[in-house]
């Protein structure tokens, strides 16, 4: 083929680049301004509608035919698009944002192609066939990227978490310290369940506090992985001392018929420090022999 | 007249889930005034009902609904699924007695906690109602 039948659409899109530009931005700014307030640069979103037009027109400039060839991520255009997508799952906003970015920028251009092709309805209708194909390749493009985006953002998000949650802490010699923070689920205890069999194993601990100031929830679950790593802990030989139940906690464990008897616990995690040390045969003294 | 809290409504479908409707039910209770400790016994009762949803039916609805009146001040919670069932609901409701390897403490400590506490279940629907209750001084 010699000629190119869509050369128009590219004509049009560089001739009327500047009105699309502003009446498409126009359009998603009063959507976004009142549900993403502040998350909005306006020039940073005109710079890429811009450019987003040129590559459009250069797209269809350098191809002709009725099917648009495969959008792949690789190619400029792709880029743009996924560079826009990754941007806006990055900053929080929703997959239909995206989605309506690119509907609106096909509501503007049909509004263009009716006021301009209008006299010749044959080519009227290849236009808007071939730009409706473009733009809805486009936004399932955009929306494979995003769902990519937030995936790999949580698989990071959750792999920072459990880094994080368990540090075991040797508090003094023999005296190690288990501070929990957050939701206890079935993972998290597996986790720190052989750790802290393993730092007892290798620090001979005669005793392990766990503190549980930072759990939000005390329920029969997260009870039976405690009194698991209880029991396992008391098999290697060291006494757990728990610290930091709230009053409101210990009613509900024990309305719900949950029973520690065979630990030591106390309520805060001071008290907690001076039975453990008083386990191992210490105690913090003044300095110059005065007791506390 | 007092403004009523819609009630909410939380999907439950795994773990993640059953943090969300305790948080829900504990903002809730917060709301319509009740104190930390029925806070607490609410979030750990809420706890205990979406887990056995998790656990055994897979998935399922928690509705937390403000149902105070003139007297008192109530909130009523519907932990509800369409799994398999409660074979024998006497017995479940015996301490000690789980299928699912927990400690057999769930659903009876879950009635201990709560105010209210009512259970149905057939092969198909299981239905628990709870409700935290307090009389408006």
């Amino acid at each position: 083929m010699t000629t190119n039948s869509l050369a128009p659409i590219a004509n049009l899109l560089q001739q009327h680049r500047v009105a699309i530009c502003d009446e498409w931005l126009n359009d998603i700014m009063r959507i976004w301004e009142h549900s993403h307030a502040g998350l909005v640069d306006k020039e940073e979103v005109s710079r890429q509608a811009n450019d987003f037009l040129k590559e459009l027109a250069v797209f269809f400039n350098s191809h002709s035919g009725e099917a648009p060839a495969e959008i792949s991520t690789n190619s400029p255009f792709g880029k743009i698009a996924c560079e826009l997508s990754i941007e806006r799952a990055k900053k929080g906003f929703k997959p239909a944002d995206t989605a309506q970015y690119i509907i609106t920028l096909k509501n503007v251009l049909t509004r263009h192609f009716l006021r301009t092709y209008s006299e010749t309805p044959v080519d009227l209708a290849l236009y808007l066939r071939v730009m409706n194909d473009m733009l809805d390749r486009i936004s399932l493009l955009t929306f494979e990227m995003y769902v990519e985006t937030r995936e790999r953002i949580i698989a990071q998000q959750s792999l920072s978490l459990s880094e994080l949650s368990t540090p075991i802490i040797l508090l003094w010699n023999n005296v190690l310290l288990l501070p929990l923070v957050g939701v206890i689920d079935t993972v998290r205890a597996r986790q720190f369940t052989e750790r802290l069999l393993e730092a007892i194993t290798r620090y001979e601990a005669n005793v392990t506090i766990i503190d549980v100031t930072g759990v939000p929830v005390f329920d029969t679950s997260v009870a039976r992985h405690f009194m698991k790593v209880i029991d396992a802990a008391q098999l290697l030989g060291s006494r757990i001392v728990m610290t930091g139940i709230s009053p409101e906690g210990a009613q509900t464990l024990t309305k719900l018929g949950i029973n520690f008897s065979n630990i030591i616990s106390r309520a805060t995690l001071r008290s907690g420090l001076a039975e453990a040390l008083l386990l191992v045969g210490r105690r913090i003294e003044l300095i110059g022999g005065v007791r506390p | 007249m007092r403004e009523m809290i819609d009630p909410e409504r939380v999907l439950i479908r795994d773990s993640t889930d059953i943090v969300r409707a305790r948080a829900v039910a504990r903002q809730v209770a917060n709301q319509i005034g009740f104190t930390l400790a029925d806070q607490t016994r609410l979030a750990t009762a809420v706890s205990e009902l979406t887990r056995n949803i998790v656990q055994y039916a897979g998935e399922g609805v928690c509705e937390i609904a403000d149902a105070s009146g003139e007297e008192e001040i109530r909130l009523r919670i519907i932990v509800e699924d369409n799994g398999p069932g409660i074979d024998d609901i006497d017995r479940a409701m015996k301490d000690g007695y789980s299928t699912g390897g927990g400690l057999g403490v769930g659903l009876p400590g879950t009635r201990r906690l709560m105010d209210d506490f009512a259970i149905e279940s057939s092969p198909g629907c299981t239905r628990v109602s709870i409700a935290l209750v307090r009389r408006r001084v």
